[in-house]
């Protein structure tokens, strides 16, 4: 029996959604295989990592706090990426975001009123757009590859925080660790839940992942990004300007990784520290992908990713797993994602012997 | 400064600046067919833990380095695999390469980290390299002349061989060369692999030339430099040693200031750490400027090869 790809007259919606979910199926069921093939307990790894945090009811609440940055980095590069912006520095821009949301937590140490988690949100969020606007006039002005810059001043930006915690920002009365002090209880992210570790990022995450799929989908500016993605020609006889979706394609992106950012420092970390880089920018292009580039994709694969993260912290305690093992399992999500792509384009045919004499 | 420091100087930066030339030759053949592949940085880490894993059981160094280069090419049919049999996106697919890589060779690595092995010593015997001058001509590793030797050799492939311009061919008009009947798919299998040996080689270079030891990333994007020393050569081998070697001398300064000497010792360090990514932008900016530079560029780079079915 032999099988032949023949080209689909219109991209496939139903493989586009199918092929997410079989590739997590599949990373399950391989990774099982590759696993218990090289020696470790590849069932229980499949079963620490992927079930456990959504059977353990205790695990919710580190999902939702591990799912609420890469969902909101994650949205922002789904909408750099339908505009072929290539924008994978979303690591640095989150630390620049997570460094200026430090400075005004650091410059209003003693005072208080409710104005200032709302000041380091703007910080943030304006720190991680001036960060990935230098890949954006790079690009716009001297057609500068966007890859390698954003992605050359993210090990540019954590040499950065090393710097600033162990001089500048360094906590006086830290006994010489290099880290700021502890963020004053008005510059900390409120918990929503009382008696959980679930912070005001988590809606803050559903909010922007709803209003990015309203803006994607129904306005000029969704629409503009995804002309110039897929059709950069005929965008420019709409009149789409090419250098502005560039731009618009950073600074957004830049802009919610740097959200991310203020809200893992005022949130979970509590204060700068040098092990702030926790690669959700990086994770975020993987939950982009997964996610199709649709915001709402986005909420699910941000999910999907933080089961790993959970479940890999899992697996490392109950069966003494490595945590790198999550980033094996969720690059081959990927594989199987990118693989799968095809059949969105293509369907198999099974070929006839006879019929194939024939022609 | 004296002689002797200029000589120890010259020869870090000599040693410094090997993986980033090995990688980047090897990505400029995988460029020049036509594919972009940003898994460099990956499968330099798989060849980093391999290197070390045979080294650290066996102490045999060139079976590391031939090992490192077995597993950079297994690594790279992975890319090759989806962006050429499954005509998948480059970019993310180069992407996920280097996401696996750093994963894999962490897990691969897990309680190895700080065990130290030996490093591979100089290629000639020491009675050669007695006086310092020699010593800059003798004074290297295998890996070193390895290095040079294949910048050499891919511009005399690329430029003299009838197999170089095939592969050209195909990097700059693959449907040309499809309807002359060259196999557009096998050629840049081919070049793939070879890249993904050069990177897993390059890898071999972190704990066979530089720190004898295992560390998670510890390749520290410098797959990533030479992805764009490619560009900064404008895709022209010899172009690739003047760029190394700029690199290596940034990366000799951070060292020479983290240790504590003169005058760079003034400048934190945590910015001579991140000069050579800074230099890395300066350095395409600066390219950029000059109006050659992109027209250089293989025409099919990064598209995908679909013959009309």
């Amino acid at each position: 029996m032999q099988f032949r790809l023949e080209k689909r007259p219109e991209p496939s919606k139903l493989m586009l959604y199918v092929t997410p979910v079989a590739s997590v199926l599949l990373t399950m069921l391989v990774g099982a295989i590759i696993f218990s093939l090289i020696g470790y307990d590849g069932v229980g790894a499949v079963r620490e990592i992927f079930l456990t945090p959504l059977t353990n009811s205790f695990k919710w609440q580190d999902l939702g706090v591990k799912a609420a940055p890469l969902i909101i980095i994650g949205v922002g590069l789904s909408i750099a990426y339908r505009a072929n912006v290539w924008n994978i520095g979303a690591e640095g821009q989150y630390v620049m975001g997570g460094l200026a949301a430090t400075g005004v937590a650091l410059a209003t140490y003693g005072m208080t009123g409710w104005w200032i988690l709302p000041l380091m949100m703007i910080a943030g969020i304006a720190g991680g757009a001036a960060y990935a606007a230098v890949p954006a006039l790079l690009k716009t002005r001297l057609g500068v590859n966007e890859i390698l810059t954003s992605l050359m001043l993210t090990y540019a930006s954590v040499q950065l925080i090393y710097y600033l915690v162990r001089a500048p920002w360094k906590d006086p009365m830290g006994m010489g660790f290099p880290q700021t002090r502890r963020f004053a209880a008005d510059a900390l992210l409120p918990n929503i839940i009382p008696g959980t570790i679930v912070h005001l990022g988590v809606p803050i995450a559903i909010v922007v992942a709803l209003i990015a799929w309203f803006v994607m989908s129904r306005s000029v500016f969704g629409y503009q990004m995804k002309v110039v993605g897929a059709a950069p020609h005929a965008a420019r006889y709409g009149g789409f300007s090419e250098n502005k979706t560039i731009w618009l394609a950073l600074l957004v992106s830049g802009a919610l990784a740097g959200l991310a950012g203020m809200l893992e420092v005022a949130g979970p970390f509590q204060r700068m520290v040098p092990g702030f880089p926790t690669n959700y920018g990086f994770t975020a292009i993987i939950v982009a992908f997964l996610g199709r580039l649709n915001p709402l994709g986005v909420i699910l694969a941000g999910i999907v990713m933080a089961i790993t993260f959970v479940g890999g912290e899992v697996a490392q305690t109950t069966i003494g797993l490595s945590s790198s093992a999550t980033g094996v399992f969720q690059s081959m999500m990927l594989f199987f994602l990118l693989a799968g792509d095809i059949l969105v384009r293509y369907r198999l045919k099974r070929v006839i012997p006879a019929q194939e004499a024939r022609a | 400064m004296n002689l002797d420091l200029l000589i120890a100087i010259f020869i870090t930066v000599v040693g410094a600046s090997t993986p980033i030339l090995i990688a980047a030759t090897g990505e400029l053949v995988v460029e020049k067919s036509g594919v972009l592949n940003l898994g460099v940085e990956g499968m330099m880490l798989v060849g980093a833990i391999t290197a070390f894993l045979v080294v650290f059981l066996t102490g045999q160094h060139y079976l590391a380095i031939v090992l490192a280069a077995g597993a950079g090419i297994a690594t790279s049919m992975i890319f090759g695999f989806l962006t050429l049999s499954l005509s998948a996106n480059q970019t993310a697919t180069g992407l996920a390469l280097t996401i696996f890589g750093t994963g894999f060779s962490a897990l691969a690595g897990q309680g190895y980290s700080a065990r130290p092995v030996t490093l591979l010593g100089p290629l000639f015997p020491a009675d050669l390299a007695t006086h310092p001058v020699l010593r800059i001509v003798f004074g290297y590793s295998a890996l070193v002349y390895f290095a040079l030797i294949m910048v050499v050799a891919v511009w005399w492939f690329l430029k003299k061989t009838r197999a170089g311009l095939i592969l050209r061919a195909v990097g700059e008009n693959d449907l040309s060369a499809h309807s002359i009947g060259y196999s557009v798919i096998g050629v840049r299998y081919a070049a793939v692999a070879f890249g993904g040996a050069m990177a897993g080689i390059a890898g071999a270079c972190f704990p066979l030339l530089l720190t004898p030891q295992w560390a998670e990333r510890m390749t520290a994007g410098r797959g990533w430099i030479a992805v764009a020393l490619v560009v900064f050569a404008s895709w022209r081998p010899f172009r690739l040693l003047a760029g190394a070697y700029l690199f290596g001398l940034v990366m000799t300064m951070e060292l020479y200031a983290k240790a504590g000497g003169g005058p760079l010792s003034a400048i934190p360090s945590e910015l001579w750490a991140a000069l050579p990514y800074l230099a890395t932008v300066v350095v395409l900016v600066l390219i950029s400027i000059r109006r050659d530079a992109s027209t250089n560029a293989p025409a099919c780079l990064g598209r995908p090869f679909l013959p009309s079915n």
